[in-house]
């Protein structure tokens, strides 16, 4: 399951580097950190706030066959849980190997309990499902 | 006000793009292109942050 995580955002490239060298949170940073002063990417994505030139806090888990599975984006005031990102990400991958279940929101890793064939049946027995 | 554009929907097929990037592990620039990542089927996160020397 190769992942690569890359961050974007209006700066340039030489921006992140003098960031990177210098902010002690950043000492550990390993994933390349993408620049799109045009904001070109950004808008593509519908991040870019035109008023500001920035853009708002987007998280999109693309797959390897170049589709957009999940977007979440945050105002500019509030910071993103990471924890949740991988749960997405985990449950993107175990979904692409498994396409008869669904994730429900209180699955965490692979073993947790899904829902097996969502259809008809499970109409209004979604409770039964989920604590069979 | 926040003014922004309709962006990508879900399911479908992201256009081709790439990144000049500043990567760390190397201390060098590099280039990023989702191209790339679908021929060595790789996932990517794209994690968007207003700037840089702020919190993200």
């Amino acid at each position: 399951m190769g992942c690569d995580v890359v961050t974007v955002s209006t700066d340039t490239q030489f921006v992140h580097l003098a960031w990177q060298r210098d902010e002690k949170e950043l000492a550990q940073v390993k994933y390349p950190m993408g620049a799109d002063p045009t904001g070109n990417l950004s808008r593509m994505f519908g991040v870019y706030d035109e008023n500001t030139g920035l853009a708002l806090r987007g998280t999109f888990i693309i797959n390897p066959e170049g589709k957009l599975l999940n977007s979440e984006v945050n105002f500019y005031n509030m910071g993103r849980n990471i924890d949740e990102m991988m749960r997405k990400f985990k449950a993107n991958v175990y979904l692409a190997k498994k396409t008869n279940e669904a994730c429900p929101s209180k699955w965490k890793d692979e073993g947790d309990k899904t829902l097996v064939n969502p259809g008809a049946k499970m109409v209004g027995k979604v409770h039964e499902a989920l604590n069979a | 006000m926040t003014e922004t554009a309709a962006g990508l929907k879900l399911g479908q097929k992201v256009p081709d793009f790439s990144l000049t990037t500043y990567d760390p592990v190397k201390g060098d620039f590099g280039k990023f292109s989702l191209q790339d990542q679908i021929a060595s089927k790789r996932w990517t996160i794209l994690f968007f942050y207003p700037a840089d020397f702020t919190f993200v």
